[in-house]
């Protein structure tokens, strides 16, 4: 058995240990925050137990081991419904450039420490109401002020930000070059005057993504992240940094064979539904689509385990799976007629149909809309040219608003 | 689980790209899209020359002793170059459907004549829609074959064919020679795949195998074309999106490359995710052969690899705009050829079904 084999054995006999304390069914029916308390104590034991910042360097307080070992153990535990959704954001992106980029180390160790046990969160504040999709639009200000900063500004779908003890922002310090140069990167205490944290309540009924505003919010100088209009560059690495995370082809909605029970027991105009050519036809795709996604894995998974590069396919994975998912859960609406009315506001995603549907919007904008992720597969991997931009070098306090 | 390539596959897949390439010629193939009963014989002869023909047969029957695997590889540096002869699929068919028989006499009689490529076979499965009805109306009797096998694909420059039908009451599969045997040959849209009507009348034949055995050989069989198939699907889908990427970033409009405006460009990324889908389930597939689960993989790599195929020829040929349709640029020969491929070794409705049916246990 390879060393990873063994980890994820390991990883296996442990998650099955906690599945009954923090696992799926202990969590149905609870509130946010009483999921979110029984998050913060699962993630202090899988801290305990060896399994927290598995990939990340022993002296910051990590185990030191591999992406692979990493992608395993999350493969594992997606399987058994654990409450991690609340730390997801806070240790894949803000505290690993924290690590790299945070000037006080005692500090930067301890964060580290508290992120992994759950006991804080850190939430990524990039999206505004002027720009998603293109960050470098943004508009918060951080103006010079003494020897630190000074924040105003808003940013929006900031995810869990109500819970978060702390964020990394990237706001704009120079208006007077092109957009994506007077950007710097900080980090920021959510707790600090001036910060407020409005829930909006999305499509689905759940509230976890903010509108976050500062008012006159004072940072150190020690606060900031790389160069001063170096922001963009950050942000760009804070997006690469988590390259190798879990997949799932089902695009974190219900699996396949969920759609192929429900069949199973319906029928359509009086004839078994599994009997029906639509419905074998969608099964049949799904399955093909979902089998092409898991052999990409597979083989990223073989690549890395030798020590290459895995290929550029692996972008596909989100854009192809979610998209589907949205188009499988509605035909499971369908399927169902009139029982498919009804709904239970608190199902979890992964096992409701009318969740995931009303939800698989989100998945297709959130972390790169498909309209993003088709641009960036053309012009990264294929090498077409970039859209047309108005404001390519111009300085951003001349761009028409 | 999959499989990476390893150092010698990937030397296949370079060297049997280059090779394709360097001897196949655009006019040479539009003109056979005209001439009916008439295959590029020069892509044979270099199939012959570099083995490809005995790549998947064992050593002991003259062959290379290379899997499915490498013939995928192979395989697929033809589709991109939309090789004019369906003989690698159909000869590495028959080959194992011999292989899977008990009849060590007919295995010397011709395994060594496929690997050397001097015999050419054709698959006689399909009836009407099926490619493999369950009760074939073609009967094998003391009195030989009798019945039709409507267009089956490399009949018209066939010596022999393996052909699925009933013999006292049971499924068969039986090996015949096809000298005798009257054959009307198809003037269609992709001339140079020898589709021919196959008429037996008391054709005499050699049973490979009978009853559940057939059954399930014959199964295995077309599954393991489909995958051949398949591969040669990804390379005409993958030679289509780079086609269109050279032309978008090349043409003008508008005062800019076409690349540019997202309406093209989405088009080509949407072909590269379907191609990538359908190659990795392509590999997978290749490295399942024998397995229990070689079915699903077979089915799953043939529908991914049709649909890449289908997509990357209608949105190639759009995004030429007018010079897309012309004869001459030739588009139409992947258009033309990723038609066929999607019906040889059985159209989507008996693949969805299949794969259905091994995924709920539910037959249709």
């Amino acid at each position: 058995m390879s060393d990873v084999e063994d980890f994820r054995a390991r990883a296996r006999a442990w998650l099955a240990e906690q599945a009954t304390t923090y696992g799926k069914e202990a969590r149905r029916g609870l509130s946010v925050e009483d999921d979110l308390a029984l998050g913060r104590r699962y993630m202090a034991a899988r801290h305990d137990a060896g399994f927290a910042g598995i990939n990340w360097a022993v002296e910051i307080g990590g185990q030191g081991l591999t992406n692979l070992h990493k992608v395993a153990f999350e493969g594992e535990e997606m399987a058994w419904g654990m409450p991690v959704v609340y730390f997801g954001i806070s240790l894949g992106m803000p505290v690993p450039i924290l690590i790299h980029y945070g000037q006080d180390r005692d500090w930067v160790k301890e964060r580290v420490r508290k992120a992994l046990r759950g006991e804080e969160i850190w939430c990524q504040l990039f999206s505004e109401p002027s720009g998603g999709s293109d960050l470098a639009a943004l508009r918060t200000k951080a103006e010079q002020d003494g020897n630190g900063w000074k924040l105003n500004g808003q940013k929006v779908w900031t995810s869990w930000a109500q819970y978060c003890d702390y964020g990394v922002i990237v706001a704009r310090n120079d208006p007077n070059v092109a957009k994506h140069k007077g950007l710097t990167y900080f980090w920021v205490d959510m707790k600090a005057p001036g910060v407020e944290v409005r829930p909006i309540k999305l499509a689905g009924g759940d509230s976890h993504v903010n509108e976050v505003f500062f008012d006159d919010v004072k940072m150190t100088d020690e606060q900031r992240m790389g160069a001063v209009g170096g922001g963009f560059g950050v942000a760009l690495h804070t997006l690469m940094i988590e390259r190798y995370i879990a997949t799932d082809s089902a695009g974190f909605g219900p699996h396949l064979d969920l759609f192929i029970d429900l069949a199973r027991e319906i029928e359509v105009n009086e004839k078994p539904a599994l009997e029906d050519g639509r419905i074998r036809s969608a099964i049949a795709r799904n399955y093909a689509m979902r089998s092409g996604l898991e052999a990409i894995t597979a083989r990223a998974m073989k690549m890395m385990e030798a020590g290459m590069q895995p290929g550029p396919e692996g972008s596909l994975q989100k854009l192809v799976a979610v998209r589907s998912r949205q188009r499988l859960s509605e035909l499971a609406i369908d399927l169902q007629g009139n029982a498919g009315f009804a709904s239970d506001p608190h199902a979890f995603v992964k096992e409701s149909w009318t969740a995931s549907w009303l939800n698989a919007p989100t998945g297709r904008i959130a972390g790169g809309s498909d309209e993003v992720l088709l641009n960036t597969i053309a012009e990264k991997i294929l090498g077409l040219p970039q859209d047309h931009r108005p404001d390519k070098g111009v300085p951003f306090n001349q761009i028409p608003a | 689980m999959s499989i990476l390539y390893d150092e010698g596959q990937q030397a296949i897949a370079s060297e049997s790209r280059r090779v394709v390439e360097a001897r196949s010629d655009k006019a040479r193939a539009l003109a056979l899209l005209e001439t009916v009963g008439a295959y590029d014989h020069a892509f044979w002869q270099t199939a012959i020359e570099q083995g490809w023909t005995g790549l998947a047969i064992p050593e002991a029957f003259g062959g290379i002793g290379l899997s499915l695997v490498e013939l995928g590889i192979v395989a697929q540096a033809c589709g991109g170059s939309t090789a004019g002869a369906p003989f690698l699929t159909s000869n590495d068919g028959a080959a194992a459907a011999l292989l899977g028989s008990e009849n060590e006499e007919l295995k010397a009689e011709w395994l060594p004549r496929l690997a050397s490529g001097e015999v050419i076979a054709a698959l006689a499965f399909g009836e009407g829609q099926s490619p493999l009805p369950s009760r074939p109306l073609v009967r094998f009797t003391a009195a030989g074959l009798a019945g039709e096998k409507p267009g089956v694909p490399a009949a018209a420059h066939a010596r022999i064919a393996v052909v699925w039908a009933l013999a006292e009451g049971e499924p068969a599969l039986v090996l015949c020679d096809l000298t005798d045997v009257s054959k009307s040959v198809i003037e269609g849209f992709d001339n140079s795949r020898g589709y021919a009507d196959l008429t037996f009348a008391a054709t005499p034949g050699q049973v490979i195998a009978t009853g559940a055995h057939a059954s399930a050989l014959a199964r295995d069989v077309l599954a393991r074309m489909a995958v051949v198939t398949a591969h040669e699907q990804v390379g005409g889908a993958e030679a289509l999106m780079t086609i269109a990427r050279d032309y978008a970033v090349t043409r003008k409009a508008f005062g800019q490359q076409i690349g540019a405006f997202q309406s093209v460009k989405h088009r080509i990324a949407e072909m590269y995710g379907l191609i990538e889908i359908a190659r990795a389930n392509c590999i997978h597939a290749a490295s399942r052969e024998g397995q229990a689960d070689f079915l699903k993989a077979a089915a799953a790599a043939r529908l991914s690899a049709t649909e890449a195929y289908d997509t990357a020829a209608r949105d190639c040929v759009q995004i030429h705009g007018g010079i897309g349709v012309t004869w001459e640029t030739g588009l139409h020969l992947h258009m033309r050829r990723a038609r066929s491929l999607a019906v040889e070794q059985g159209n989507m409705f008996f693949w969805e079904d299949l794969l259905a049916g091994q995924l709920t246990g539910v037959a249709a």
